[in-house]
């Protein structure tokens, strides 16, 4: 299981849900000048650019993700906009081909002999942040199923899909554990889909990781979250390893209360796929915008 | 299978094979092997499948390494390598690149390199090899392992090998990991030079006693069905293969 080869006859299918209620444009706990949607549209955009990098031979994007970013918030449904506008979801080479800019930027980067240089890099844009009504999260789940189950008709083969779930706030249209295990319900020939869930705060709380173990949370949401959540597959342990990140072997694609660093890793931790190493996120301290 | 005279004494039978991963085109395959019988000298290189103009970089390691003399030493290999890659790279000047392929071209390229030389001048044949990577060689002799470089468990691959990059911004790190080693040979000793995943896979057959006379009972066809069949069972990584496989004898006096 979870051990298919990804290739262009037999890709596999990546779905980014977020939260985009109106209580996304808080922000962090102790960071005033961040609101969380900002910052996750930023790492939503990032992790675009690292499949697509990762896609690229040369001068060829090779189809092997199928790519949904979904939003909810004061509606439900696809998060990109211009020339994939409604695509509910887009094989990873017009993902490439359709940003909505491609920013100019510069990242500093070891000279090889002890010094720093500046090298300009290239930073797409697909979606733009939003902040807006309340948190339909059943719903949500309910077009992920539905994005899945036309998928899975015709690709039954190969990795499965995954769904690298992110929200900071509790369901406002109910309780997401039926819709949540029917989406793990769902298959290919080399394993059920694969939920993962990140749940990140305002507030200043203990942030829980990667858990085995439903007891050690104390929260009646957060044990609904731990309920739809996959255990991570032995490849991605490694690539949470290579992270330094502490899962191990039973640990569910679950964080609680996560802060900034929790979802840069939980994306790349999700999206590192049959052992390939994870994409380094660009610090944005190695940034500088251009205008 | 090619036997080519080498010396009064020694003779050296060499069977080459390069496959492309199943599903794949030929065209796409970023294995590359190079042997020059006269100059005794084979190199393996492995392109990197996320890297820009893998393809071509191993094509220019592997060829170009054989065509060289010695390049066996860590200082030659560093300076060699650095004006390859800094060939390679001019030559994607003035090429018109989407923003993917701009950025994924910054990064330069990366290949998984092995070279061996023979001497046979001597009463007893000897060996120096080079390697950074992955792509491995494997010095056998009835069946066991004599040498393996740069890997000489199957357990030891992984998926994040440091390897030969065409930016020499890079070299500071990466060419701490070069190996290079030498033995010296009997007749019948088998030395063979393997890409990654069935470098992996032939470790574990030698690691198991199954490795032996493999190649001696299969014909070129016959060796590609087989590591087809390998494939598509999962035995061997779905992967693109290159194999050189040099074999010393010692001449028989008629």
């Amino acid at each position: 299981m979870y051990s298919a080869q990804i290739t262009r006859a037999n890709p596999t299918c990546i779905i980014l849900l977020i939260d985009q209620s109106g209580s996304m444009a808080d922000p962090f706990s102790g960071d005033s000048a961040r609101k969380k949607s900002d910052f996750v549209a930023e790492v939503v955009n990032h992790t675009l650019h690292d499949l697509v990098i990762r896609c690229t031979k040369t001068e060829e994007v090779r189809n092997y993700y199928h790519v949904s970013v979904i939003g909810y918030g004061r509606t439900v449904g696809s998060c990109f906009s211009g020339p994939l506008s409604a695509r509910h979801i887009v094989p990873i080479a017009e993902v490439a081909d359709y940003p909505l800019q491609v920013k100019s930027s510069y990242k500093r980067v070891s000279d090889g002999a002890g010094g720093w240089v500046e090298i300009p890099v290239r930073y797409p844009v697909w979606i733009h942040p939003s902040s807006d009504g309340k948190t339909p999260m059943c719903e949500a789940l309910g077009k992920v199923k539905e994005i899945l189950e036309r998928w899975l008709m015709e690709h039954p083969r190969g990795f499965p899909p995954t769904v690298l779930h992110l929200t900071d706030g509790e369901s406002s249209d109910g309780d997401p554990n039926d819709i949540g295990q029917q989406i793990m319900s769902l298959r290919t020939d080399d394993g059920a889909v694969l939920l993962f869930n990140c749940h990140i705060s305002t507030r200043r709380s203990a942030k829980i990781e990667y858990p085995t173990e439903e007891i050690t949370l104390a929260d009646g949401f957060a044990r609904s979250l731990f309920g739809i959540s996959s255990k991570l597959p032995s490849n991605f342990l490694a690539a949470a390893a290579q992270l330094g990140v502490n899962a191990v072997e039973g640990s569910r694609g679950f964080v609680f209360n996560g802060d900034p660093s929790s979802i840069v890793q939980f994306y790349e931790i999700g999206t590192s796929l049959t052992g390939m190493t994870p994409y380094r996120w660009m610090d944005a301290a190695d940034r500088t915008e251009q205008a | 299978m090619s036997s080519v005279k080498q010396s009064a004494i020694w003779d050296l039978q060499l069977r080459q094979l390069l496959l492309t991963k199943l599903g794949q085109e030929a065209s796409e395959c970023e294995d590359f092997l190079a042997a020059d019988p006269q100059t005794c000298r084979f190199a393996v290189a492995d392109g990197a499948t996320e890297a820009f103009d893998a393809r071509s970089w191993a094509e220019r390691l592997a060829l170009r390494w054989v065509q060289r003399e010695s390049t066996l030493t860590l200082e030659e290999f560093r300076q060699w390598v650095a004006a390859e890659g800094r060939e390679l790279q001019d030559s994607w000047n003035g090429l018109k690149l989407s923003w993917y392929s701009e950025e994924k071209a910054r990064a330069g390229s990366f290949a998984a390199f092995v070279g061996v030389e023979l001497d046979l001048n001597f009463d007893l044949p000897s060996w120096k090899a080079i390697a950074l990577g992955d792509a491995c060689m494997l010095h056998c002799r009835r069946g066991t392992l004599i040498k393996g470089l740069p890997l000489s468990r199957s357990e030891s691959f992984n998926t994040a090998p440091i390897l030969v990059a065409s930016d020499s911004s890079l070299h500071e790190s990466s060419m701490t990991s070069v190996v290079i080693d030498s033995g010296s040979c009997e007749s019948g000793d088998v030395l063979l030079l393997m890409s990654d995943a069935v470098a992996s896979w032939y470790l574990q057959r030698l690691e198991n006693g199954s490795a032996e006379n493999l190649f001696d009972s299969k014909c070129d066809e016959e060796l590609k069905r087989f590591f087809d069949d390998e494939r598509l069972a999962g035995r061997i990584r779905n992967d693109d293969l290159a194999i050189i496989r040099i074999e010393i004898r010692e001449r028989s006096i008629s």
